[in-house]
């Protein structure tokens, strides 16, 4: 308005020509010479002789412009060898209507976006704010028709990879990122089940000035559950919360509601968090509902200049338990064997557990071990044992008991799952397990009263190559579990024998080998044709 | 000597000319500044002053030719040495257009220069006409 008539100083600008001698837009590559390009500054004479054609023939400023400079490269043929011309000329354009002059001086050229600061922002925002400049296609008006609606919820789910948002950035797994120290940057993945460890320098002095080190700064942002929308926010809960003291023992507190944030307590600093095992629960359209995080807490000595810490990420859809698969269809060398047992009164298995066995411990006693059991990973054979100590004082029948118990574990499955993916539902795809007794002594006493204790449980899987022959699954045909039993001889009062006890798992393949087929030999097809005989037949 | 006559002729004629290319210089400007809007960059705040004095040239140049056209004819030196007052004002404004303006087309120099040779002849016949009126 007012301001412009007297602010504005006259200037006529002769419009400065762009030197068009020296634009050159086929010049790519740096101190080379293109080819085909003749107003390469790179290019000799000797490269220009060996040109074709000019790509770029004339270069000129605006052509709105009454006269200009035109530089226009052409190729000599005729000459031998052949060589480039250069005119400098001047351009007229003809029109009444070309710019003689102007008097702004940005007439011409592209402008640059003016940078945005506290004083124009306003101005800027009422300018470039409106919806014809606004760059995402999804509008923030939440009263919008259904139409648009489901347009919204069909953008703002999660999708797979897409970065979970927070109400300040995004869920942040820190992981190595060229080096072994931690980056804080790494956001989480929607349905990427991630784990990551990563190394974070750290002192007691600086304890509690590290962010990182706090379980405050893990919990403290509120995930969104839908994307871009701050309206339905998820808290991150404390799930629970793991004491490791500095010889690594580990100790599951009971309390996990209490906030433990890192302090210096007898020159240790203590509440470090060395991981984080983030569980976010989701549903089938893409929302988050459920955030929870397990802590490991730690504590660090003045020596400490480092530690390592673990991250951890798993996603589990609302309203399923996740259960691991063992192969997809057919078993998958080193998963372990899934197995059930039938509770009275379901037509299908239901209890889904491990097949274990016995696992060795440092120490060989058998009555002294802990119950430890180690879990059946197809393929792989295993053999465990222990010593089993017997003293004269010991009686058959509750010995007997205590080691079935310890070969065979607190349950033992009856069923073991044939693909590594067999569901509880499908009857057909459960093997029962066939049990075998036998006993060491081929000799039968006659008094069968003497007492037979198991000393070995050996469990023989049978598998088999199910499938296409390119792509053959393993899938388990036969579960057989031997106790071998061994007479026990009464033992003369303070005296003690040792008996080993074993227990294996043996995977066979049983799988029938590929038989060679060969084509039937070519024959020769020779019929007469069916009327050939016609007239007579 | 009250039969012959003083006012110029010529004068006259230069005026009459002068109105009509004074409508198709008005319209052919406007038609211009419409053109340089849409196939340039033409802010806003540049587009009117530019608008501004355009209206203000035929204001004025109406007032002038008026003010010339009636004192020749009455054969007022008053009138016609307004007039050529006026005639500084427009030259100026003429000059604006051939010079100052936003976008010089080479249509803007045509018409500007036309205008600034009106001026000039007008403004030599109406000294020489205010000369001979005062006589």
């Amino acid at each position: 308005g007012e301001h412009a008539v007297m602010c504005k100083v006259p200037v006529l600008i002769s419009v400065s020509p762009p030197k068009v001698a020296k634009l050159c837009v086929c010049d790519l590559l740096v101190a080379q010479c293109d080819v085909n390009c003749c107003c390469d500054p790179d290019c000799s004479a000797a490269d220009f002789s060996l040109f074709t054609t000019c790509s770029v023939p004339v270069v000129t400023g605006d052509s709105h412009l009454c006269s200009q400079k035109a530089a226009i490269y052409s190729l000599d043929v005729e000459a031998n060898p052949p060589e480039r011309v250069f005119k400098l000329i001047d351009q007229v354009n003809p029109s009444i209507f070309c710019i003689h002059a102007t008097n702004y001086e940005q007439a011409l050229t592209f402008s640059s976006p003016e940078i945005p600061t506290s004083e124009n922002f306003d101005q800027l925002l009422k300018q470039f704010g409106s919806a014809t400049f606004s760059a995402e296609p999804e509008s923030w008006d939440l009263n919008t028709d259904d139409q648009s609606l489901s347009d919204a919820n069909e953008t703002y789910r999660y999708q797979y990879g897409v970065p979970i948002q927070t109400v300040d950035a995004f869920l942040r797994l820190p992981s190595p990122v060229v080096s072994s120290w931690c980056s804080d940057e790494n956001p989480a993945g929607f349905l990427v089940n991630q784990a990551t460890k990563c190394i974070r320098s750290v002192s007691v002095e600086k304890c509690d000035d590290i962010q990182a080190v706090s379980m405050l700064f893990y919990t403290n942002s509120s995930i969104l559950a839908k994307l871009y929308e701050f309206v339905f926010q998820v808290n991150i809960s404390v799930q629970s919360i793991v004491v490791q003291s500095l010889n690594g023992m580990r100790t599951l507190l009971n309390d996990r509601d209490v906030l433990r944030l890192p302090m210096i307590l007898d020159e240790l600093c203590i509440n470090i968090v060395l991981g984080v095992s983030y569980h976010i629960t989701y549903t089938d359209a893409g929302e988050i509902i459920e955030a929870a995080a397990a802590f490991v807490l730690g504590a660090i000595s003045k020596e400490a200049l480092s530690i390592e810490q673990s991250f951890e990420i798993s996603f589990t859809q609302v309203n399923t338990t996740p259960v691991p698969l063992s192969g997809n269809p057919g078993y998958v060398v080193g998963l372990p064997v899934r197995a059930g047992f039938r509770p009275q009164g379901y037509p299908f298995p239901v209890e889904m557990i491990q097949l274990t066995i016995l696992q060795s411990t440092s120490n060989q006693d058998c009555l002294a071990a802990q119950g430890a059991r180690a879990p059946v990973l197809f393929g792989y054979n295993m053999i465990s044992g222990c010593k089993l100590r017997i003293t004269a004082a010991m009686k058959c029948q509750p010995l007997t008991q205590a080691l079935l118990d310890l070969l065979k574990g607190q349950s033992f499955p009856e069923y073991v799952a044939s693909f590594g993916n067999s569901q509880a539902q499908d009857v057909l795809d459960w093997v029962p397990i066939t049990h075998l007794r036998i006993s060491e002594q081929r000799i039968y006493n006659t008094f069968q009263s003497s007492c037979q204790i198991p000393v070995s449980l050996e469990i023989e899987v049978k598998w088999t190559k199910y499938g296409s022959l390119v792509n053959p699954q393993a899938r388990i045909v036969n579960v057989t579990a031997t106790i071998t039993t061994t007479t026990l001889k009464e033992l003369p009062s303070g005296t003690e024998r040792t008996i080993p006890i074993t227990s294996s798992v043996v995977f066979t393949d049983v799988s029938s080998p590929a038989e060679p087929g060969y084509k039937a030999w070519p024959t020769i097809n020779a019929k007469l044709p069916f009327d050939f005989f016609f007239p007579f037949v | 000597n009250s039969s012959s006559q003083m006012s110029s002729v010529p004068l006259q004629l230069l005026f009459y000319v002068n109105g009509i290319y004074l409508i198709f210089y008005f319209l052919a400007t406007l038609a211009m500044v419409l053109y340089k809007r849409q196939a340039f960059s033409y802010p806003e705040d540049f587009l009117s002053v530019d608008l501004t004095l355009l209206v203000i040239t035929a204001i004025a140049e109406v007032l002038r030719l008026y003010l010339g056209i009636r004192g020749n004819l009455t054969e007022e030196e008053g009138l016609l040495g307004l007039s050529l007052v006026m005639t500084v004002g427009s030259v100026f404004l003429a000059v604006y257009f051939l010079v100052w303006q936003t976008y010089v087309l080479k249509i803007d120099v045509i018409l500007n220069t036309i205008l600034l040779l009106f001026y000039g002849m007008e403004s030599i016949l109406k000294i020489s006409a205010i000369a001979a009126f005062i006589r």
